[in-house]
């Protein structure tokens, strides 16, 4: 008798016959704000959601070769673009979600000042930059940097990291001297201090899109969950971490 | 063979760093064999599990372990850098660290068995013929213990050119400073470059062919 | 040739070895069944097993002294040590071995390298490698390396086992003249009576590690 309630109980948990399970790919910088609108989704709805963080490319790529998500955030366009071209997305549920800021952020106990990115030139040595050639964190900075004419100057100290919290997690190290990274990452960690901010006018322009796959197991829930990122309490949550909202 | 020029430089880099790194550990690890082989002495069996970490433990936590202690902040890096403004982490150098250490336990395994076979007594007929320690050992027990060494040198040296987990952690991935054969094929897969990845692949496969090749070739010259 | 061998004891398997002798004679043989701690004796002479306790000391020269605590090394005990087990070294060829002892050292006179091979008939064998000697050729070519580091003492652990009548005959006249021709004393290992007489001025008759009697080969043995 007692095995039996065991193997049920075993069964529900595994099941979750209460609510759904949603698989979501989102872009590595949305890790923590991601977190806490899920945490309190999953209190509201009896909704299961399951995070894949990383590298936007990677995870465009993994989406490419049919791993299960059912929705994905990206950090740029390009990827989502490119879920686009292969047709794996539901193209009427995406959406711009969120923008950013970039940044220059050096180790918290750095007495290093930057009043230009110019200024990393002759005072730095190592810079941590998501792998401009795939992560959008890297794209974005390698397009700045390049329309500031500061690329060629600066390419030889850049060591390019797998995505933008290992940049991050590069600064907080002090193995690097200074590294770009979104204002939201620095607003996460108290080991790095912000040096320079990119005006939103300087810099190129940052954007989220949220898009649903075409795949998606249970698409009601999923599409539920997209409608809650965009409500006023979803709204709040990631005006405090320092993102800028687009819907 | 149409390979770009950026792939011959991470051949050549690769290369020179095992070569390197296995030339470092050379000393060393021929010494701690023969010192686990003769002798017995309280701690040795501290020194053999030391030795067979890095064999033992996942690549990456053997990475983790080099990043804390060479990191710029970590006990030797900050010595280094404060000393002698020398930077480890994220350089060729921690390339060589890593291949070195991850490498190390299979020079010493394979080198002891060479010592391990060498008769002790001849050893002892060397010194009645007046032959001073350090003439015996290379005169009789280094060439008597010369397959185990060579097979132990083979080793290293393709584990150092296979090597990634600790690699990525502790030089990371730059191109044209510490990218490495295993790190290109690991870019080339990750932006979708596949034939990149194939032709790398070859260019590994070709050198693990050498490697045994060169070893088999130096063996049997001896033993005739 | 003066071998002082004082207290000397050392804990074998199956017996204590204990030894208190002097020797004189320039070809003395040590005579005894298997098992009687011959060779370890001969051993601890030589310095390749170190005794419990002893005060050995050859030509008036210190090579043990437990109470002192010293004790010489091997390489500085010049002596000439020819085993019961091959010990040619495999990787060199036979002219490398023969060549060992004498590496580098200023030659002596008296231990003239043709002279030496020719005495022992190798002067065919230099070029030839180590695994290819008959064991008959291997014993030559050992004695004539242990020669060649010009010893002061030349200690043979039963050279002539395993070798046919013919082949220990013509070693055996070596022998026999290696002191004439060369000046070194031998102590020489053997359970043949027949060896002991024909080589050797006196015989040591060591059984389950004592010496239980010394003489006349010929007249202990006969």
């Amino acid at each position: 008798m007692r095995i039996s309630v065991l193997i049920l109980t075993a069964m529900l948990a595994v099941c979750n016959l209460n609510g759904a399970e949603i698989n979501v790919y989102a872009a590595a910088s949305l890790t923590d704000v991601m977190k806490e609108i899920a945490s309190a989704y999953e209190k509201e709805s009896g909704d299961k959601i399951l995070f894949n963080f990383g590298a936007s490319s990677l995870l465009a790529r993994q989406i490419i070769e049919r791993a299960p998500a059912d929705m994905f955030i990206s950090a740029d366009e390009a990827k989502m673009d490119e879920l686009a071209k292969a047709g794996l997305i539901a193209t009427e549920t995406r959406r711009d979600l969120l923008s950013n800021l970039l940044v220059i952020v050096v180790p918290s106990y750095s007495k290093l000042v930057i009043a230009s990115p110019e200024e990393l030139v002759t005072k730095s040595q190592k810079i941590a930059v998501a792998d401009a050639r795939a992560v959008p964190a890297g794209i974005y900075t390698k397009e700045y940097l390049t329309r500031l004419g500061l690329w060629q100057k600066l390419e030889p100290k850049i060591v390019p990291t797998e995505n933008v919290r290992a940049a991050l997690v590069a600064v907080e190290s002090g193995n690097v001297d200074a590294g770009f990274v979104y204002k939201t990452d620095a607003n996460i960690s108290s080991k790095v201090r912000v040096a320079f901010t990119v005006a939103v006018e300087q810099g190129p322009p940052i954007r989220y899109p949220v898009a649903l796959l075409k795949e998606a197991k249970d698409k009601s829930a999923a599409a539920k969950f997209l409608v809650y990122l965009q409500s006023a309490n979803a709204r709040k949550t990631f005006e405090r971490y320092g993102f800028i909202v687009k819907f | 063979m149409p390979f770009s020029p950026l792939e011959w430089q991470i051949v050549r880099f690769t290369l020179a760093v095992c070569a390197f790194s296995t030339l470092l550990i050379l000393p060393v690890g021929l010494a701690i064999a023969w010192l686990l082989d003769r002798y017995h002495w309280p701690g040795k069996l501290l020194v053999e599990t030391v030795v067979t970490l890095p064999l033992v433990l996942p690549p990456v936590a053997t990475g983790l372990v080099l990043l804390k202690m060479f990191g710029r902040r970590g006990p030797i890096g900050h010595f280094l850098n404060q000393h002698f403004d020398v930077d480890v982490v994220f350089t060729w150098r921690a390339v060589v660290l890593a291949a070195a250490v991850m490498s190390f336990p299979l020079l010493v395994r394979s080198a002891r068995v060479g010592f391990q076979g060498v008769d002790q007594r001849l050893e002892q007929i060397a010194r009645t013929l007046g032959a001073r320690d350090m003439r015996v050992f290379l005169t009789i027990t280094l060439p008597l213990a010369l397959r185990g060494i060579v097979a132990g040198i083979v080793l290293a040296f393709a584990r150092a050119v296979g090597e990634f987990g600790a690699t990525i952690l502790v030089a990371g991935n730059i191109p044209g400073k510490t990218t490495t054969l295993s790190l290109e094929i690991f870019s080339a897969v990750q932006l979708g470059h596949d034939a990149t990845a194939y032709r790398l692949l070859v260019i590994c496969v070709v050198i693990a062919f050498t490697a045994v090749w060169l070893s088999e070739l130096l063996m049997k010259k001896r033993s005739t | 040739m003066k071998l002082a061998i004082r207290q000397l004891s050392l804990r074998l398997q199956q017996f204590t070895l204990g030894v208190d002798v002097d020797l004189q004679h320039a070809r003395t043989a040590i005579f005894g069944p298997s098992g009687a701690g011959k060779t370890s004796l001969l051993e601890t002479i030589a310095g390749l097993r170190k005794p419990d306790t002893a005060k050995i000391s050859f030509n008036d020269q210190l090579f043990d002294d437990s109470g002192q605590n010293y004790w010489l090394p091997v390489r500085l005990r010049k002596l000439g040590y020819v085993p019961q087990y091959d010990s040619l070294f495999p990787h060199l060829s036979v002219q490398r071995n023969l060549l060992y002892g004498s590496n580098g050292k200023p030659k002596d006179h008296a231990f003239e390298f043709h002279h030496i091979i020719d005495f022992l008939d190798i002067g065919h064998l230099l070029d030839r490698h180590v695994r290819s000697l008959s064991r008959g050729e291997n014993q030559r070519v050992v004695i004539a390396r242990a020669l060649l580091s010009a010893p002061q003492l030349l200690l043979l652990d039963e050279p002539l086992t395993s070798l046919d009548a013919k082949l220990k005959n013509a070693i055996l006249q070596q022998l026999q003249t290696l002191h004439r021709e060369f000046g070194v004393p031998m102590l020489f290992v053997t359970h043949d009576p027949m060896e002991a007489t024909a080589i050797c001025e006196e015989v040591l008759l060591l059984q389950a590690g004592r010496i239980i009697g010394r003489g006349d080969p010929a007249k202990l043995l006969g």
